[in-house]
């Protein structure tokens, strides 16, 4: 690939990933060793809250690919290359930290907890969207709505009893929240670029949204059924909680998006009425 | 009822456009999630009959909306 001289967007891009990395390492860094309290898990919680823990940390154990094809597709700018490899090493620890949970909660063994792992490597996760800035929509609308679960979940641990559990979830909620507020400011300096191309990704992305572990993680329907009963995010929560708030961020009006939106929800069902023929 | 009727009939057209399948047997009773819409062809909709009527529905009211009568009914009440 042919590299052009640093331009401004770039310059822009970069000094977005330092302002998130300062405030990350001053102020967001924790520890999965020292900070959760890990004598407060409780054993006698539910299977219920297990389910969800494993399949939250099933999602989370794709991580290699979500690196490899992030990565890949921003390496050639600096400021998003390095976010990608700081992301990773956040995200790391969100599946680590829930795999802890499981084992030192009772709820499953180390051979089962590797065993699920090995089911879950059969499968690769594939990037849903073909650009760095649909991706980077992507990042914005999915790092949202999986905060709002984990707020949600962070209660559902708490109403159980388990400190430990609530602890995690309040870090990975944090976590995520950054994130979605690093794609939202990329996504601010994309619109500012070319208005009308992000305004059409991001509609594209809202059109054709799912979450990461949908067709990869085992059982997945049974699984979000008893997440969504215990805080998962049905069509009002995602327009209140997500949809909202990404436009509100962004400085969109929802009137703005009708035109875009139109063209991705008619491209949307064209694809879908052509998979069904 | 004209105005409900025009209103329902409203929907109907603009929920065919969106989704490009037929409503013909909507009622104001119908449950929005039933008719299989989804959050953003709801969106859609919504944003879609503001523009034909020149109304705006405040976004705080957007998640009350459960049946198709309650989207009408906002409408409505903006159009007074």
């Amino acid at each position: 690939m042919t590299r052009e001289p640093v331009t401004r967007m770039e310059e822009r891009l970069y000094r977005i990933y330092m302002e998130f990395f300062e405030k990350a390492e001053r102020e967001r860094r924790w520890s999965l060793f020292d900070d959760i309290p890990w004598d407060k898990v409780n054993k006698d919680c539910s299977d219920d809250l297990a389910l969800c823990v494993e399949t939250f940390a099933s999602v989370e154990m794709y991580l290699p690919d979500y690196v490899a094809s992030g990565i890949n597709v921003v390496r050639p700018w600096f400021g998003r290359a390095w976010w990608q490899a700081n992301w990773g090493y956040e995200e790391s620890k969100h599946s680590l930290g829930l795999g802890e949970w499981l084992m030192r909660s009772g709820k499953r063994t180390k051979d089962q907890w590797f065993d699920h792992y090995n089911v879950i490597a059969e499968k690769t996760w594939e990037a849903p969207f073909k650009t760095a800035r649909q991706m980077t929509c992507y990042g914005a609308v999915q790092e949202q709505a999986t905060f709002v679960i984990y707020v949600k979940h962070r209660d559902y641990a708490r109403r159980e009893g388990d400190e430990a559990l609530y602890t995690l979830y309040d870090f990975i909620a944090r976590d995520e929240i950054a994130h979605t507020r690093f794609y939202q400011e990329v996504v601010t300096a994309l619109l500012e670029e070319d208005r009308e191309g992000t305004l059409a990704d991001l509609a594209k992305v809202f059109a054709e949204f799912k979450m990461p572990g949908v067709d990869l993680v085992p059982d997945y329907d049974a699984r979000i059924l008893q997440m969504r009963d215990q805080g998962g995010v049905d069509r009002d929560l995602f327009i209140r909680k997500v949809y909202l708030p990404v436009l509100k961020f962004l400085n969109i009006g929802r009137h703005e998006m009708l035109a875009a939106q139109r063209k991705a929800l008619q491209d949307r069902n064209d694809e879908r009425k052509l998979a069904e023929e | 009822m004209s105005d409900q009727k025009d209103l329902l009939g409203l929907f109907k057209t603009v929920a065919e456009r969106v989704d490009r399948r037929s409503f013909e047997t909507v009622t104001r009773e119908s449950v929005i999630t039933d008719l299989g819409v989804d959050s953003l062809s709801m969106m859609q909709i919504v944003g879609e009959m503001e523009t034909e009527l020149n109304v705006q529905i405040p976004d705080e009211d957007l998640v009350e909306i459960v049946t198709v009568g309650d989207l009408c009914s906002k409408v409505e009440h903006r159009l007074v």
